[in-house]
């Protein structure tokens, strides 16, 4: 009997022991390093894994993806949709973690396998927190579908950050529009990227070493600022194409100040105020406070949790009203006072967004009317060479401004002593009412002007009639263009009057550029 | 002695006792049989949540066969007591859902595998007297089941999205069986027995930190055919 219950124990107890001891598969592991552009977590969590097939059949499911579908072309290649994190900047310089997307072309077709060329794609302003770029699962998440039809379905290696601020990101704060930051993020997970690579599922496909800089709106400006930055450090870009960006940001800084108003200002500026507040700590003084007291928590408010439309129904940004609609008199400068009334005077450089600016003022109005008058005193005594008058060059201001906000603006202009050494197609649309095309894209184009000839190239997708190497993308958006247009006076589309649609359309116009300079770009980059 | 009139706990107090022996002088008290064990398992679990996981993704359980070990240690008037135990077997756990979870292929794949330990320790009745040839028993307990050696497959990382570390919390639950021994000589006997019990357990699958679960019920039936040496 003795022997009966230790046998009972003995067996019990090896199956405590073995529960202790067993083993389990590993997962990924992290890194002891936190240095910057250290892949955090290896090997990646692979989000997703979609044929070809699968691709086109997801994509097709949908009417805004079958229109991608036909721009981007059907599938040649799966892709697979991983996770990374890993360590970088900060806009004060603390290190940090991100995170981001690595998508890599599968299949058996020869341009989904075997070593291939990377395109590093940097998004637009979002303000959705919880943004994943990597998460082609979320269906909102459109830039990341884009991507990844355009460029990993058609064979490249795409890797694009989600920035820090976003998604995993404790820092807090979004260094938006921090050329030295954002720069640093995208070299940081180019890097943590190719350390990822060899140890993924798909490793099958590899780097060849060739590296495609693009991104839109903000990642137009982010990739700029990469390009310069890694010129700088002596790595090889092959070509890039910013696209839409806010190059010259002092300019559009004035345009802005003066009247101009942009759609989408009033979430555009708690970003930059607190990136900047962050980076350099001269945006907002007690004394001088940036934001309207409505509106007393706008500098953290972005990127958030809540649905940016939410905020704004709960009347804690304006939609539209950036500046006060009872303007500011001046005492002492008529020659302000008028410039800084609506519409201004002189009037800003020819505009077909003009009427959308009216939208920028109301009451209440998220910047304060002080602000105003410092920013456009400061403007106008250290002019910048584009705005509200060109100069020869078109440079930013000659020496750095002292007024905070505009300093910034002067620090992270692209219009630094560099010009691109890769080809580089700037494309956009010229009635874009959210990043003025003249403002941005000529503005860079006419300061690179005494470049040799094919090294910059401009592509204004609403060029008509369409003509030159990208007159298909040209003719396709127009067409597209067109189609919303009147699909929008339909039933179906909302029976909207002609002038309802089409200040939709304006409305719409930034983000209906993007797949198509998008496609424009893939074609640039083919050609290398 | 009154045995029939105790509780469980009084006779499992009882089993501790060596004295005890000195009641079953004239028949041998103890049995150890040997024989084949085969695990038929009713699987239920909730679909698969956490991140990145799409509708409808679940799991299932293959049937399986092992070693099967008991020892069993009669009382007076047909009672008995019987530890059931199993060779650890390999316990595959195979997708069940969609064919595919983004192109990979998931329904029917082996996703994961791991041995358990699975003792079952049964309070048994046998009708007619201990001479009869063919003695039909029931019996009533607790399965206790503790799941090692837990892995992901190859085709279950590519499910998951990459190298994955599987937990299966441990299980105590009721079991029931129902068997029958053939009674060869004093010594040498047979049985067939079909069981259940119930094990129900937490599943988890943390690939870098996504960590992916659901509850699972096994609920496995067992037919057991052994042969039997008495002592």
């Amino acid at each position: 009997m003795i022997k009966f219950v230790k046998a009972s124990l003995t067996a019990l107890g090896m199956a405590t022991l073995c529960a202790c001891g067993g083993s389990s598969s590993q997962t990924g592991s992290p890194s002891t390093s936190t240095a910057h552009g250290t892949l955090a977590l290896d090997p990646p969590f692979r989000i997703a894994s979609v044929n070809a097939a699968t691709l086109a059949a997801q994509l097709g499911s949908t009417s805004a993806g079958a229109q991608l579908l036909e721009l981007a072309g059907t599938p040649t290649c799966g892709v697979d949709f991983y996770y990374i994190k890993f360590w970088t900047i900060g806009g004060a310089g603390e290190t940090t973690e991100s995170s981001g997307a690595l998508m890599v072309p599968t299949g058996a077709a020869p341009a989904c396998s075997g070593p291939r060329p990377i395109v590093e794609y940097a998004h637009g302003t979002n303000a959705n927190k919880a943004l994943n770029i990597a998460d082609i699962t979320n269906t909102s998440n459109t830039e990341g579908a884009l991507i990844a039809a355009m460029f990993a379905a058609q064979g490249y290696i795409v890797v694009a950050p989600n920035y820090a601020g976003y998604d995993i990101s404790t820092l807090g704060y979004h260094p938006f529009l921090n050329a030295v930051q954002q720069s640093g993020e995208m070299m940081d997970i180019l890097s943590a990227a190719r350390t990822a690579l060899p140890g993924t599922m798909t490793s099958a496909t590899s780097d060849n070493g060739e590296l495609f800089l693009t991104g839109y709106s903000e990642g137009g400006h982010v990739a700029m600022a990469t390009l310069r930055a890694m010129q700088a450090a002596g790595e090889k870009v092959t070509a890039a194409a910013p696209m839409s960006g806010p190059y010259a940001l002092e300019a559009l800084g004035g345009v802005i100040f003066f009247g101009g108003v942009n759609l989408g200002s009033t979430e555009f500026s708690p970003l930059l105020a607190n990136s900047y507040q962050h980076a350099y700590g001269n945006v907002n003084s007690s004394t001088l406070p940036l934001f309207s007291s409505t509106y007393p928590n706008a500098e953290t408010l972005l990127p958030s949790d809540t649905p940016i439309d939410t905020i704004f129904e709960e009347g804690l940004l304006p939609e539209t009203a950036l500046f006060s609609s009872t303007t500011p008199v001046v005492a002492g400068s008529a020659e302000l006072t008028a410039l800084l009334g609506v519409p201004p005077t002189p009037a800003l450089p020819a505009s077909p967004q003009t009427p959308i600016f009216d939208l920028g003022f109301g009451n209440p109005y998220l910047i304060n009317n002080d602000v105003r008058v410092a920013y456009a005193e400061d403007a106008l005594t250290d002019p910048d060479g584009a705005v509200p008058t060109p100069t020869l060059g078109v440079p930013r201001a000659k020496v750095e401004p002292t007024f905070g906000l505009r300093q910034d603006f002067w620090v992270n202009d692209m219009r630094t002593d560099w010009a691109p050494e890769s080809p580089t197609l700037l494309c956009g649309g010229d009635e874009d009412p959210t990043v003025y095309f003249s403002i941005d894209t000529e503005t860079m184009v006419a300061y690179w002007g005494a470049l040799p000839a094919g090294l910059v190239t401009m592509l204004d997708v609403g060029q008509s009639p369409p003509s030159g190497p990208f007159a298909e993308v040209q003719t396709a958006f127009q067409a597209s263009q067109a189609a919303l247009l009147a699909y929008l006076q339909t039933p179906a589309g909302g029976g909207l009057t002609p002038q309802e649609a089409e200040e939709a359309v304006i409305e719409n116009y930034h983000t209906n550029v993007a797949p198509f300079c998008t496609a424009a770009a893939r074609a640039f980059f083919s050609q290398f | 002695m009154k045995i029939t009139k105790l509780n469980a706990l009084q006779i499992a107090t009882l089993l501790s006792l060596t004295g005890i022996t000195t009641a079953f002088a004239d028949e041998p008290p103890n049995d150890v049989r040997i024989g084949l064990y085969s695990v038929f398992y009713h699987t239920s679990a909730d679909d698969i949540t956490g991140p990145y996981v799409p509708a409808g993704v679940n799991l299932t359980a293959e049937n399986l066969e092992t070693l099967y070990v008991g020892i069993v240690r009669h009382f007076p008037d047909n009672f008995a007591l019987e530890l059931a135990l199993g060779y650890p077997p390999l316990s595959k756990v195979k997708g069940s859902g969609p064919a595919t979870v983004g192109s990979v292929p998931y329904d029917g794949q082996v996703i994961s595998s791991a041995r358990w330990i699975s003792p079952t320790l049964l309070f048994e009745y046998n009708f007619l007297p201990d001479t009869a040839k063919l003695r039909p028993y029931i019996g009533v307990g607790v399965n206790y089941t503790t799941f090692y050696d837990r892995t992901s497959t190859v085709a279950g990382n590519e499910a998951s999205g990459g190298p994955t570390r599987i937990s299966l919390t441990a299980a105590v639950g009721p079991a029931v069986t129902a068997g029958l021994t053939y009674r060869i000589n004093d010594r040498w006997h047979l049985h067939a027995s079909y069981g259940w019990s119930q094990v129900r357990t937490h599943f988890t699958g943390d690939t870098d930190g996504f960590e992916r679960s659901t509850h699972i019920s096994f609920n496995p039936s067992a037919l057991i055919v052994s042969g039997g040496y008495s002592f």
